[in-house]
């Protein structure tokens, strides 16, 4: 099965890995990314003023070309799939706004195409549910924290999943013969963008993630996200350097940890590139 | 204590204009503040800020809470009132902007992190922050 695909700017650059473990992990599932021909940086983040129609451009032109390749678009950065949903939302549902941006990209897009999350693809493959059926465990009990953050989850009418009360990585972890630790934090802020601006309260947040999920057990941290990778991959290596007595929790996509339990050879996962080295902890895994 | 003044209904006006959100609809009920990412790091809690936004007190617009914000949306996904919170804190973010007053001049950002970051942060932070 062929999917359009929108990788996103940052997955050209500093989350290469995130993009490379998707495509070859969802390839595995046989589902083939097929990338846009042309796109840009969806904008990152939304407009929240009502009157910033700028601010949309970029994702409405992306969901427009879309539109001629297929009925869905398939994305996985966090910030990239919240940009794109709520975009098409406003395209469904606000005529004003709708009118505005067609006129200024000279299309006639409606927000008929469905934007799609690589977790959401997961959790309909039936590859993935057949390896469920069969109860095999890939990665024997290993202990994960699905740290989900923000903007799969928020707003409420662009979430992913539950917004209080998410279920969709953790399903799949065990679906891969991992165990999913329950703890607090896992749909919290790390912060974000505000690591450029107030670096004291992204530290902290972070501080506070990674304590509560290594109280519950966990052994690795999942996200889909490349902000919240950088954020809590950056600051745990910074805790490490300055406190020998600080335990780092590895933070990996999820698509990486996919990977692994599917075969696809580690070189291809790029787990070289984080600061916090996921490697010892997984070569007693079967790679 | 504070009085209204002509800017008053101004800022009130404005704010309801670019948010499209109405802070009469606020009981204060604090909730806001009890799950916001950065409360320890405002000077006023998001409370507080609705709380000027209903009385036209500009001081709404010179704290450092709307830039604090991280919009993460906790605070619009549990408002028992159902006010999008976090689109208050931009509408007040971005009359600031449109001033040119902004909180994230570039050369403002730690050059250890500005070849680390991931792009979106960049991108992001600069069109939150950045006038």
């Amino acid at each position: 099965m062929e999917m359009p695909y929108f990788p996103g700017c940052t997955l050209y650059r500093k989350a290469e890995n995130l993009d490379a473990s998707t495509r070859s992990s969802l390839a595995a599932l046989g589902v083939k990314l097929i990338e846009l021909p042309r796109w840009t940086c969806c904008g990152a983040v939304v407009p929240l003023a009502r009157d910033n129609y700028m601010g949309m451009v970029a994702a409405a032109r992306i969901l427009a070309d879309a539109a001629k390749m297929g009925k869905t678009l398939a994305t996985v950065c966090s910030f990239c799939y919240n940009v794109l949903k709520q975009v098409n939302y406003v395209m469904q549902r606000d005529p004003e706004a709708r009118q505005k941006l067609n006129n200024y990209l000279e299309e006639g897009y409606r927000g008929e195409v469905r934007v799609i999350h690589a977790l959401e693809i997961c959790r309909q493959n039936p590859s993935l549910r057949a390896a469920k059926d069969r109860g095999s465990g890939y990665l024997r009990g290993l202990k994960v924290a699905c740290y989900y953050g923000c903007t799969l989850l928020r707003p409420a009418a662009v979430a992913l999943d539950d917004a209080e009360n998410p279920a969709v990585m953790e399903e799949m972890v065990a679906v891969l013969g991992a165990e999913a630790v329950a703890y607090p934090l896992r749909t919290a802020c790390c912060g974000s963008y505000q690591v450029l601006h107030e670096g004291a309260l992204v530290a902290q947040k972070v501080r506070e993630i990674i304590a509560s999920a290594s109280a519950a057990g966990a052994e690795v941290i999942i996200t889909s996200c490349p902000l919240c990778q950088f954020n809590l991959d950056w600051w745990q290596e910074r805790f490490s350097r300055e406190d020998g007595g600080f335990r780092p929790v590895p933070v990996l996509y999820f698509t990486q940890l996919l990977g692994m339990a599917l075969g696809v050879p580690p070189g291809d996962l790029g787990l070289e590139r984080h600061l916090v080295d996921p490697r010892p902890l997984l070569s007693g895994a079967p790679l | 204590m504070f009085l209204r003044s002509k800017g008053s209904e101004e800022l009130i006006g404005r704010v309801k204009e670019i948010s499209g959100q109405d802070p009469h609809l606020c009981m204060q009920c604090g909730t806001c503040g009890g799950n916001c990412t950065a409360r320890e790091f405002m000077d006023f809690l998001p409370r507080q800020v609705v709380r000027m936004v209903q009385l036209g007190d500009a001081r709404a617009l010179r704290c450092r809470s709307i830039w604090i914000c991280s919009t993460c949306l906790l605070c619009t996904v549990r408002c028992p009132r159902g006010i999008d919170v976090a689109r208050m804190m931009e509408a007040l973010r971005v009359i600031n902007l449109r001033r040119g007053r902004e909180a994230l001049p570039v050369a403002k950002i730690p050059a250890g992190l500005l070849g680390q970051v991931p792009q979106m942060a960049l991108v992001g932070g600069l069109r939150k922050l950045s006038a």
